[in-house]
C-alpha cells in the first residue's frame, strides 16, 4: 500500500471518533429549479438542522459540474482538485453521501461526492462544487439524519494544508 | 419458513462520528476504530473522502486504480463482529479516478490508503 507524504506533520490521533446521538432522520424533496446543494441547506437550515449526515437518493439534474482529484503541481499539498467536467442533462443521479456541518467561514456547507449517469448512459462522479448542480424536472429526494452532541465541523488542518471536517462534541 | 433467509431482530443506536486521517487504510482503520470505542456491529449511513490508490475486488477480478486524489463517491455496508471478538468491514463503493473514470467494488483489506480525509457516520446496530 503506497501512502504518501503529507506537507505538514503527522497529528494524532489517526482515528477519531465522537459519539452523537440518534435523532429522527428527515426525509426531503426538493423540486425543480433549485440547486441540489444549496436547496438542501437551505432546506434543512428551515428545520434548524445545520449538522447532519445526508444521503441523496434521487435526483434529476438539468446541468451540473464536478470535480475530480489531481496532483498538485505546487507541492502545498499531495492532492487537488482539476478543472470542473460540465455535463448537459438530462443527467440521473445514481447515489450520493454528503456531510453538513459549518465551514470555515461559518457558513453551513455540504461536502458531497456523487455518481451520476449522462443522457448517453455513461457515468461520471466527484466532488459537487456547491451552486452547480442545478435540479431538473424529477427534482431530488433525500435522506438527512441530524446529528446531535457530536458532529463535523471545518477546521484547519495542518498535516494535509486544507481546511477540514473535523468531529467535534456540540455544547448541548 | 423461508430457509433461505436468516433474520436477525434488532434496532439502530448509537452514531458515531468518525474521521480518517491520510495514509490510514479504508477498511482496516475504519475496524480499529470500532474496536477502540466498542462498537461492535454498524452501517454506514454517510462517507465522504479520498484515496491515495484504490483497490477493488469484482467477483474474481481485482481492479487497482491509481491516484492520487481518488475520490470515494459511494460507500455503503456494514462492520460485524463475531462471537471471538474480532470486527470485519465489509464496505462497497464506487470511486472516480483523477480521468474521472468511474470504478465500482468492494474496498479490498489494506490496500485503500486515505489520501487527504474520510468522513464518515456510522450508526450502531443492536440485536435483540
Amino acid at each position: 500500500m503506497r501512502t504518501l507524504v503529507q506537507p505538514g506533520a503527522a497529528l494524532q490521533p489517526r482515528r477519531m471518533l465522537e459519539w452523537a446521538a440518534p435523532a429522527g432522520d428527515l426525509r426531503v424533496e426538493l423540486s425543480a429549479g433549485q440547486d441540489l446543494l444549496r436547496g438542501l441547506v437551505t432546506a434543512l437550515a428551515a428545520r434548524e438542522v445545520t449538522h447532519a449526515a445526508v444521503q441523496v437518493l434521487s435526483a434529476d439534474i438539468a446541468r451540473m459540474a464536478y470535480l475530480t482529484g489531481a496532483e498538485d503541481e505546487t507541492g502545498e499539498r499531495v492532492a487537488t482538485y482539476g478543472a470542473p467536467t460540465w455535463l448537459e442533462g438530462p443527467v440521473v443521479l445514481l447515489g450520493a453521501n454528503g456531510i453538513l456541518g459549518p465551514g470555515p467561514d461559518g457558513d453551513t456547507l455540504l461536502h458531497c461526492h456523487a455518481v451520476v449517469v449522462d443522457a448517453e448512459g455513461r457515468l461520471h462522479g466527484g466532488h459537487l462544487p456547491p451552486g452547480d448542480c442545478l435540479l431538473g424536472p424529477g427534482g431530488a429526494v433525500a435522506l438527512a439524519t441530524p446529528l446531535r452532541e457530536a458532529a463535523f465541523a471545518a477546521a484547519f488542518d495542518s498535516e494535509t494544508n486544507y481546511p477540514l471536517f473535523q468531529p467535534r462534541k456540540i455544547p448541548a | 419458513m423461508n430457509e433461505g433467509a436468516v433474520f436477525e431482530e434488532g434496532r439502530l443506536g448509537r452514531i458515531a462520528v468518525v474521521r480518517l486521517r491520510p495514509n490510514e487504510d479504508l477498511v482496516t482503520a475504519i475496524e480499529t476504530a470500532c474496536r477502540e470505542h466498542g462498537l461492535r456491529h454498524a452501517i454506514v449511513r454517510s462517507a465522504v473522502g479520498s484515496l491515495v490508490d484504490a483497490v477493488l475486488e469484482t467477483g474474481e477480478r481485482t481492479v487497482a486504480v491509481p491516484g492520487p486524489g481518488i475520490e470515494i463517491l459511494t460507500l455503503s455496508g456494514e462492520l460485524r463482529s463475531g462471537t471471538d471478538g474480532g470486527i470485519a468491514a465489509d464496505l462497497r463503493g464506487t470511486i472516480a479516478d483523477g480521468k474521472a473514470q468511474v470504478y465500482g467494488g468492494r474496498f479490498r483489506r489494506g490496500e485503500n490508503p486515505i489520501c487527504i480525509t474520510l468522513e464518515l457516520v456510522l450508526q450502531e446496530w443492536l440485536p435483540a
